[in-house]
């Protein structure tokens, strides 16, 4: 566990939709939480048996809340196992650790209009993010797909708050979200995207084609996209004098914290750079997310959570 | 204006003071370290006439010690709920806080007030959020706003700066302020990767580090619009008198996340201590030596003593020439 936790209890467990639950999350050790902008999310600790499933989930309470966290989760049967603990085991009166609130997936200051665009359970953010929107006077349009009304987590609040801003695309009823959406809209609008990889690199790619600057365009990915083989490759150290060898199929960060290296993480999918090192020599392949193309030509650095050395066996230098 | 002063219990200055050197030589560098507790006050026995001199200062000297933008007001309000919330948890016998909703009772038993307003609404306060909460504090504080990936100086309360105007860095972006650095440190990337590092600051993680500089007599407003009072001052600055002239200006600076705002709260705490008393301590003397020997021209030019080091060498040097042929 890094960083400081809050103790929380569940206080209350809701179905959102056959798939989706949502948890209220109260302290148990202090009168109040950190009110948090909307995008923020916290990182779970549930203990089931002997292991530890850590897992980041969304905030989609109110941003000035400051008695409760609240977030919502989709039973995914095909994950690690984060999620169905959430679903299967969890009740009311547990007790569990959360991270204080981090958020990556900030609204943009600057921008003249905010367009969310959410896929499936991608919808969590944008309930925090909506709600900061509509208390700062913005102008902000929803776009949520799901597959029918009957599985689409939270119709009914955001039917009945967000009326004017909210669009729904039920797939079920042949109504299919497209990236159309994104065209014809104001100079200074900023789009984001929350859904699975696929449908973000579509949605990204679009905007680009449609004249989007990359400052204007955000997501957030709450799974490590997938690059491919994870080929070994050496990690020499240059402060501990230590040469370490990252095994096939393990993250350098893992080898690191495995050998009692104090590296810096945060996010671990190559989404925020916390866990960002200065690279002294050798190539590497950048699979994160949070370096723009021109700093991974220019900066000689590494995201130790998703990135690797280059070529296979190859080797890298360490500022650690 | 100390009317049921409750009393700050401390140590002598030279036992709390906050030496900056860990080494014999001072170079240009992220020297972050986590804050461990974290607290962004720091109530010293200095606080009652630095808590007067702040308020005189603010009413008379208005644009020079704050600034804001419009934009700034919600983490204001955020920045005093933090430093509120510290000062009661912390400090009990010193501040209280009764919370009936909105409606707030903030009470400084230091000071004798009391000040009763409504939690977001502006008209309830006689002042802006900031510099309400910045007169009841020792520390200069400053909001940097993140926006787009960029921290802007957007708001500030600054009565003690080191040679730096708000009202001339407002709105200025994180690596516009610190152009003037010398190049050994602006030119090298260390700016950009200090700006990287404080966009990562997660709540409830802050950070700290000490800044120094020099400042004849114990000055705490050497702000530039008054550089006329102070500056001249340096030619004074004798190997004879430089132990009761020259102080040794650390700033205890901290960085917190807000996390309702996404920006960046900056706090600093100005200490100051005569060499004279500085060299008291063995250690501190022969290290601060060394580092006075060390320094580069260009950081003694930027941190404003180059005029005088050589006055400053030649006193210490003779002080501990003195000791050790008293041994």
């Amino acid at each position: 566990m890094s960083g400081n936790t809050i103790d929380v209890v569940v206080e209350e467990i809701r179905c959102e939709s056959p798939q989706v639950k949502s948890f209220k999350l109260k302290p148990i050790d202090t009168s109040r939480l950190l009110r948090c902008g909307g995008g923020s999310h916290v990182k779970t600790y549930v203990q089931i048996d002997q292991n530890i499933y850590e897992n980041n989930y969304s905030l989609i309470n109110d941003p000035d809340q400051s008695d409760y966290y609240q977030i919502a989760i989709r039973r995914n049967d095909e994950s690690k196992g984060g999620s169905i603990c959430w679903h299967d085991r969890i009740k009311e009166g547990d007790q569990l650790k959360i991270s204080y609130p981090k958020n990556h997936f900030a609204l943009s200051f600057s921008a003249k209009h905010h367009i969310l665009i959410a896929a499936g359970i991608g919808i969590t953010p944008f309930i925090a993010m909506a709600a900061d929107l509509r208390k700062k006077g913005k102008s902000f349009e929803l776009h949520y797909a799901a597959r029918s009304k009957e599985l689409c987590a939270f119709y009914s609040f955001l039917n009945s708050v967000y009326p004017d801003e909210t669009k729904f695309y039920f797939s079920e009823e042949g109504n299919r979200m497209t990236t159309d959406l994104m065209k014809n809209q104001p100079i200074g609008t900023h789009v984001y995207f929350c859904g699975p990889e696929r449908m973000i690199n579509e949605y990204s790619e679009s905007a680009k084609s449609y004249g989007y600057p990359d400052t204007n365009i955000h997501f957030e990915l709450f799974v490590p996209p997938d690059f491919g083989p994870m080929e070994p490759f050496q990690v020499k150290l240059n402060r501990s004098n230590k040469v370490l060898e990252v095994p096939e199929g393990e993250t350098l960060l893992d080898t690191l914290l495995n050998h009692g290296i104090d590296a810096p993480y945060s996010c671990k999918i190559g989404g925020c750079g916390s866990c960002q090192v200065d690279v002294l020599d050798g190539e590497v392949d950048h699979r994160d997310f949070f370096l723009t193309d021109k700093e991974k030509q220019e900066k000689s650095v590494i995201c130790t959570c998703i990135s690797r050395a280059k070529t296979k066996n190859g080797s890298i230098v360490l500022d650690l | 204006m100390v009317t049921q002063s409750a009393k700050i219990m401390s140590k002598p200055l030279l036992e709390r003071f906050p030496f900056p050197f860990t080494t014999d030589s001072y170079r240009y560098s992220n020297n972050s370290r986590k804050l461990d507790p974290p607290y962004v006050l720091d109530i010293t026995p200095e606080y009652f006439e630095e808590i007067k001199l702040k308020r005189e200062l603010l009413e008379s000297r208005k644009e020079q010690t704050f600034q804001s933008f419009p934009h700034s007001i919600e983490a204001q309000w955020e920045i005093l709920e933090m430093i509120m919330h510290e000062m009661v948890s912390i400090h009990p016998n010193y501040f209280s806080l009764k919370k009936e909703r909105n409606y707030w009772v903030f009470r400084n038993h230091l000071l004798g007030e009391e000040e009763t307003f409504t939690f977001g609404d502006l008209s309830s306060l006689p002042y802006e959020p900031l510099d309400f909460i910045g007169r009841h504090v020792q520390e200069d504080l400053v909001y940097l706003g993140q926006r787009d990936g960029k921290l802007y100086m957007d708001a500030g309360q600054l009565c003690f700066p080191a040679d730096w105007s708000i009202a001339f860095d407002l709105g200025m972006e994180f690596l516009e302020i610190h152009n003037p650095v010398p190049h050994a440190f602006s030119g090298s990337g260390l700016v950009e990767k200090v700006r990287d590092f404080i966009l990562r600051i997660e709540a409830e993680q802050p950070w700290t580090r000490y800044n120094w500089t020099l400042t004849i007599e114990p000055i705490l407003d050497t702000a530039p619009e008054t550089f006329g009072e102070w500056g001249p001052k340096k030619g004074n600055v004798t190997a004879d008198n430089a132990g009761q002239l020259v102080n040794l200006r650390v700033e205890d600076q901290r960085l917190f996340r807000l996390p309702r705002s996404n920006g960046i709260l900056f706090s600093i705490h100005t200490h100051l201590i005569t060499l004279e008393e500085l060299i008291k301590n063995k250690q501190w003397k022969y290290q601060f030596y060394n580092i006075m020997d060390d320094i580069p021209n260009d950081i003694a030019e930027y941190k404003g003593f180059i005029s005088y080091k050589d006055e400053i060498l030649e006193y210490l040097k003779q002080r501990i020439e003195g000791s050790s042929s008293i041994k």
